[in-house]
């Protein structure tokens, strides 16, 4: 770009909008390739508690979703360290607040379900009537699609938007309705809520 | 009669700049070039220009060992690119004559 005193105050604006909209591509651009490694980590983990679940022991394999938050960190932070420089934004900090919320969320209670599990802390006090029967995997795939479909407002992308919704609706109603196939529900949420909408993201901004 | 235009702003690459850091806290030196597609020599000049007038700051710091240049817009810097903004819809008004 050279200096120009005789810039139009079209071309002003054009300069303006195009240099707004080329910081927000390359935002995203970032954003994609996250959500694709954490939808990953979380199908395949999915898969892996299923069959061990099922053929060699019981719900104690469940702790292996520790093993994936340690997994799914030490990724996210060399994808960081390999992706552009990208400026810190108001909308970069936003999303990575969303997440790190779903994440306390979701991580919390699967600490104390895990601790009510071992018989560190009674069952009690979760559940105070042993008729209700709580489901872990509904309220995980709902935060899910709620954090998703936020991102998709904040970055206005609208396929993030309907991937979100369809993650945490569809998510919610089918870990209710298949109680014994949880895992392959939370599979699929991550898939729809995470791998499809960051392939979105990425090759829409590498194009 | 319009008002003029900031000088120091109507340039295509400071304009540039100056958009750019308007939506983000901080920005690299490396990620404004890349994307004004301005020479490091012509930016840092157009960067110092902008930071002497009070609109930007110019940090020199290290990202790990490497040497990294952080650049901030000031509340100056934001004023100013807003009247700049307010000022151009003017020009562009329907029926508008300077």
């Amino acid at each position: 770009m050279e200096e120009n005193k005789n810039l139009t105050a079209e071309r002003s604006l054009e300069i303006i909008r195009e240099s707004i909209e080329r910081s927000q591509r390359a935002i995203e651009k970032n954003s994609g390739l996250p959500l694709v490694w954490w939808g990953v980590c979380v199908i395949v983990f999915s898969l892996l508690i299923e069959y061990l679940w099922k053929n060699h022991g019981g719900p104690a394999w469940n702790f292996l979703w520790f093993v994936m938050w340690v997994i799914g960190y030490i990724g996210n932070r060399v994808l960081d360290k390999k992706k552009e420089t990208v400026p810190t934004t108001f909308v970069g900090k936003t999303i990575g607040h969303v997440w790190a919320t779903f994440g306390i969320f979701c991580g919390g209670i699967g600490l104390v379900l895990c601790l009510i599990g071992c018989g560190i802390l009674p069952a009690k006090c979760v559940v105070p009537d042993s008729h209700i029967y709580m489901n872990i995997t509904s309220i995980i795939t709902l935060c899910f699609g709620i954090a998703s479909t936020i991102t998709g407002f904040i970055i206005e992308n609208r396929a993030i938007q309907v991937c979100g919704l369809v993650a945490g609706f569809g998510g919610f109603f089918a870990a209710l309705q298949f109680p014994m196939q949880q895992m392959y529900v939370m599979a699929a949420v991550a898939l729809i809520g995470l791998v499809i909408p960051g392939l979105l993201i990425h090759f829409q901004n590498k194009n | 009669m319009f008002k003029p235009l900031d000088p120091l702003l109507h340039s295509e690459l400071r304009l540039a700049v100056m958009s750019l850091l308007i939506s983000a806290e901080t920005a690299e030196f490396p990620y404004i070039k890349e994307q004004t597609g301005a020479t490091a020599g012509n930016l840092s000049v157009q960067l110092d220009k902008l930071a002497a007038a009070g609109y930007i700051t110019v940090e020199k710091t290290f990202k790990g060992k490497r040497p990294c240049t952080l650049c901030h817009i000031t509340p100056t810097g934001l004023k100013a690119f807003e009247e700049y903004v307010e000022t151009l819809r003017e020009y562009l008004k329907p029926g508008a004559s300077g």
